[in-house]
């Protein structure tokens, strides 16, 4: 009997474990047979969502490289099975198919589901299988898409989202914009800790390979509760899969390359779980000059090398801890055109046609660059204490290290013009409870500390002053399902000390000044969640939230180096207030219309951004000066996206996006630096059969082609932009709207046991010249030109 | 018992955190950035003389650097008219401890530098009175030359990694020369009749 059960005994794991639903039946009792290969397994394959079977679903068992095809009902079968470990890879129209592993010691039966992308909107997952439980507004962009577009950037990654945008210098630093929040406004969290750098700067992107996570969520939310870090609701997650449970040793190798710039790169992935599960992940990129519609930009290579390690182990059915350690590094070229160092330069470069960028194309990077390492490691632990209750604890450490380099003298020609060091320390405890009455309660303490320096070297005063900032939060939120409805009300304080050492601004021998800064931050938000049906849902949140005024809103002083700048923080700074309000709404007919529809309202007292004031006379001329201050301001928008399954194979797809700001303080002008209004179409078409292609196989071939209309931003005047004695609309003028189109091509491919997935990609398809407003590099130069990507990738 | 160990460990980890605060180590790195060498000029000086010894002089200075007070513009003597003088510019950082003389290195560095005069008059005219290391002008000695009596505006630029061979930049003109801007001064100026 016992040896009956132990033989019994069937393992199913499955490649994503988040994905609970599959059930296991043991349909035959146990036949003892002399036979090699006595078994069967049948199963039958369905949807995620509905239910409903998915006939036609091609399965392949990759130990016997045999493929079979599911009935109409879903149901399929494979006979003469050997005992052993094996993987079925699951395919179907529509959907992103998936390897399982079995372990077959007798007669199989098998549930199999797979997500079907009706609940896609071009990649970016409405519902997705995402750790994040919230009310509040979540776009998940899926790991398929991240793999498909490994050239990208973070920012440019979440752009396809409905709402986001990025905020750019030149093409190779992107920060995301959610809702118009960007900076020190968005908090970007790397595997659950707060990314912690110099995100304070707008040509600074975030220090996160895409790649190395597998998974990137956006909370368009109205506060952010559950995070620490300064953000006014909106929150960008980024998180690497946990690891598959597989006593297997996979992986995945990608390789990527782009046209434009000769861009290559290639990421490696390599998984196992035996006795612990391990991951690595590591990506190398390169690329050269960018190119616009006609001519290279000098000087805008970049170069990326990143290596991430996860570890887990189960202690015990009640005790997970994992490990987590990534370094990434980069070397930025900034397009050299931009160099400008005061009026008279500036005004030269914005009046001649693309300075510096006649010249041929190179891989150099050359100054001005930037030259960027972070570290993160992190360790993990969820422990449950009882069945519906656990604790999270986590613990981790960051360094960030950036030097920026500017053309200068010969002697300190490698020298850096800015040099920072940051160190963080982040400790957190979370509790979770769910109560009998479907009432959950999570609540957590947080304990944050940032060290930021400026490393001597560097022969310049500092831009941003050293500062130390000691932050504890707490938070505590309840939410409570009923019938159709889930309400969720919840709070965060938070105690910050900033100790800061600047230095004087007006002595000839610069002084040391210490200040001290001392905030408190209480944040609160309640929403409500109706289903109206199985296919709608609607979500009214309002939220409070506070942050306070950033490192360089306060004590930046200096030139800012490349866009001829004088930049003044201001001391007399209080905190930023938001109320935000959202209504959404989202819903399917029947699996083949759906849509998602955001609308929102945020009004921020004490809006602090970077206001012109005139001009600043130095002994490099004049440059123009802008200082921090602070107004009441409100910003609105709306985004909407919607996919049309117009045939099983044929799709399209809408996505709006419209935000306005208002400066209720300086006579409501527009706010600047937000987003421009636009408008993304796409129509697609999967085959539903295999496509031979010089005898092989192509398996959920699909084709694509898509619009992107970006309109003017037309809420701002150029006046806005620059100081009032500095001949404004004759060289800033805010850019045309635009109209870009694309092309995709993406198939998979069976080659053995492995699975080859070749995506093909063109943007900017008839080379159009054109300037984004939220592109620095708009005043210099245009953006770029057409390019061309091939990206193939095996699954091993 | 785990968590509790988990708790402790933090709050131990936290203490740590705390008592690494010290701020007399981030104020001496500080310290360190304000006295190491800085790559600042804060004043020009362009001084005129004559055959007969007679002293002009331009002089633009910003001792606490840009932004902060603002920077003193002088100037002393007087410009005749049809007189030939010998200009030389001087260039000195005085915001450290000792007074740092930056001309010296931009004669070690000629070829990089070029420095360039710009006059809203043309009853002045300024032609080089010195060479680099390849025979191109520095522009660090100059002859300034006055016609007629008027008034005007000179701007004296100094670029680093000048195009010396695009056109006409041996010849004092700034248009093609590109580089970055070292320096950038304008000064008033009154040439006056006998």
């Amino acid at each position: 009997m016992q040896r009956g059960k132990q033989i019994l005994k069937l393992l199913l794991i499955l490649k994503y474990k988040a994905i609970r639903n599959i059930v296991i039946f043991f349909l035959f009792p146990l036949i003892l047979s002399a036979q090699n290969c006595p078994f069967s397994i049948n199963g039958n394959i369905s949807d995620q969502g509905t239910g409903l079977p998915l006939g036609r679903a091609t399965l392949f068992l990759e130990e016997n490289k045999e493929g079979t095809v599911a009935d109409d009902e879903g149901n399929f079968l494979f006979k003469n099975i050997c005992e052993g470990q094996y993987h079925i890879v699951a395919s179907h129209i529509g959907c992103e198919s998936k390897e399982f592993f079995i372990e077959v010691l007798r007669d199989t039966s098998l549930n199999l589901t797979l997500k079907h992308t009706a609940h896609e909107l071009e990649g970016v997952v409405i519902s997705a299988n995402s750790k994040v439980i919230t009310n509040q507004s979540v776009e998940t962009i899926s790991n398929q898409t991240i793999t498909d577009n490994a050239s990208k950037s973070l920012g440019l990654l979440i752009e396809s989202i409905a709402g986001v945008s990025t905020l750019k210098n030149g093409n190779s630093i992107a920060k995301p914009v959610v809702h118009g929040n960007f900076g020190n406004r968005l908090t970007i969290l790397n595997n659950g800790v707060a990314q912690s750098g110099q995100q304070w700067g707008n040509d600074h992107s975030p220090e996160i390979d895409p790649l190395v996570a597998n998974k990137i969520s956006v909370i368009k939310g109205v506060s952010a509760l559950e995070y620490m870090g300064s953000n006014l609701g909106s929150v960008v997650l980024v998180e690497p899969n946990s690891i598959d449970k597989d006593p297997h040793l996979h992986g995945k190798a990608t390789y990527f390359f782009d046209t434009n710039g000769l861009g290559n790169g290639a990421n490696f992935q390599l998984q196992q779980y035996g006795k612990i599960g391990w991951k690595i992940n590591a990506t190398a990129k390169r690329s050269g000059d960018k190119k616009t519609s006609n001519s290279f930009l000098k000087n805008t290579g970049n170069q990326e090398l990143n290596i991430a390690l996860q570890a887990e182990k189960e202690f015990s059915e009640n005790w997970k801890t994992d490990l987590y350690f990534s370094s990434f590094n980069t070397k930025i070229g900034v397009f050299r055109g931009t160099q400008a160092t005061n009026l008279t330069s500036l005004r030269e470069i914005l009046n001649s046609e693309q300075r510096f960028s006649e010249e041929g194309f190179s891989y150099s990077i050359d100054a001005p660059r930037q030259e960027v390492n972070h570290n993160i490691l992190k360790i993990h632990s969820k422990n449950y204490v009882a069945e519906n209750s656990f604790f999270d604890i986590t613990l981790a450490g960051q360094t960030n290290s950036r030097d920026e380099f500017d053309r200068r003298f010969s002697n300190l020609r490698d020298r850096p013009v800015l040099s920072l060091l940051n160190y963080n320390l982040f400790g957190e405890v979370k509790f979770q409870k769910r109560f009998i009455n479907n009432l959950v309660l999570k609540t957590g303490l947080q304990l944050n500390f940032i060290s930021n320096t400026n490393q001597p070297g560097t022969s310049t005063l500092p831009l941003i002053p050293d500062y130390s900032l000691f932050q504890t939060g707490i938070f505590g939120i309840l939410r409570k399902k009923w019938s159709k409805n889930t309400a969720e009300i919840g709070f965060r304080y938070d105690n910050s000390t900033q100790d800061v050492i600047r230095v004087s601004r007006r002595e000839i021998r610069k002084q040391i000044i210490f200040e001290e800064d001392k905030f408190n931050n209480l944040n609160g938000s309640i929403s409500l969640k109706r289903k109206f049906s199985e296919h709608f849902s609607g979500t009214y949140s309002l939220g409070y939230s506070s942050r306070n005024p950033g490192i360089n809103e306060l004590y930046s002083f200096g030139v800012h180096q490349g866009v001829a700048s004088f930049e003044e923080g201001n001391l007399d700074l209080k905190v930023e207030e938001g109320i935000k309000t959202t209504l959404d709404f989202k819903g399917d007919i029947n699996e083949v219309f759906t849509i998602k529809a955001l609308g929102y309202y945020q009004r921020i007292n004490n809006y602090i951004f970077l206001e012109p004031l005139g001009t600043v006379l130095t002994i490099r001329g004049a440059l123009p000066n802008f200082k921090y201050n602070q107004v009441d301001a409100e910003i609105f928008g709306f985004d909407f996206s919607s996919r049309w399954n117009v045939t099983e194979s044929f799709f399209s797809s809408l996505k709006y996006a419209f935000i306005r700001g208002t400066n209720l303080s300086q006579n409501n002008i527009g706010i600047i630096n937000l987003p421009s209004n636009n408008l993304k179409l796409a129509i697609g078409y999967q085959f539903s059969e295999l496509v031979t292609v010089f005898g092989k196989n192509l398996e959920n071939l699909e084709l694509g082609i898509n619009g992107q209309h970006v309109f003017k931003q037309d809420n701002i005047s150029p006046d806005q932009e620059l100081p009032l004695n500095v001949e404004r609309t004759e060289f800033a003028p805010i850019p045309d709207a635009y109209t870009l189109f694309g092309a995709t091509a993406s198939a998979n491919l069976q080659l053995g046991k492995n699975r080859l997935r070749i995506v093909m990609k063109a943007d900017n398809l008839f080379n159009i010249a054109y300037r984004d407003y939220l592109n620095r590099q708009r005043y210099f130069a245009d953006d770029v030109g057409i390019n061309v990507s091939l990206g193939v990738s095996l699954k091993f | 018992m785990k968590t509790l160990k988990s708790f402790l460990f933090i709050g131990l980890l936290a203490s740590v955190v705390v008592s690494c605060k010290d701020d007399d180590n981030d104020a001496d790195d500080t310290r360190d950035l304000i006295t190491e060498e800085q790559e600042v000029i804060t004043t020009l000086t362009y001084t005129l003389t004559d055959v007969e010894n007679n002293v002009v002089v331009f002089k633009f200075e910003d001792k606490d650097g840009p932004g902060g007070n603002n920077p003193v513009i002088t100037g002393s003597g007087q410009l005749e008219e049809n007189t030939v003088y010998t200009g030389s510019l001087e260039f000195l950082n005085e915001s450290g401890e000792e007074i740092e003389n930056v001309t010296e290195e931009i004669e070690e560095l000629d070829e990089e530098h070029q420095v360039f005069f710009v006059s809203t008059t043309n009853n002045i005219n300024v032609e080089y009175g010195d060479e680099d290391e390849n025979g191109n002008p520095l522009g660090l000695v100059s002859e300034f030359t006055t016609t007629t009596a008027g008034s005007g505006r000179l701007t004296i630029t100094l670029r680093h990694e000048p195009l010396k061979d695009a056109e006409g930049v041996k010849d004092g003109d700034i248009t093609n020369a590109e580089g970055e801007t070292d320096i950038e001064v304008t000064f008033d100026f009154e040439v006056q009749g006998n």
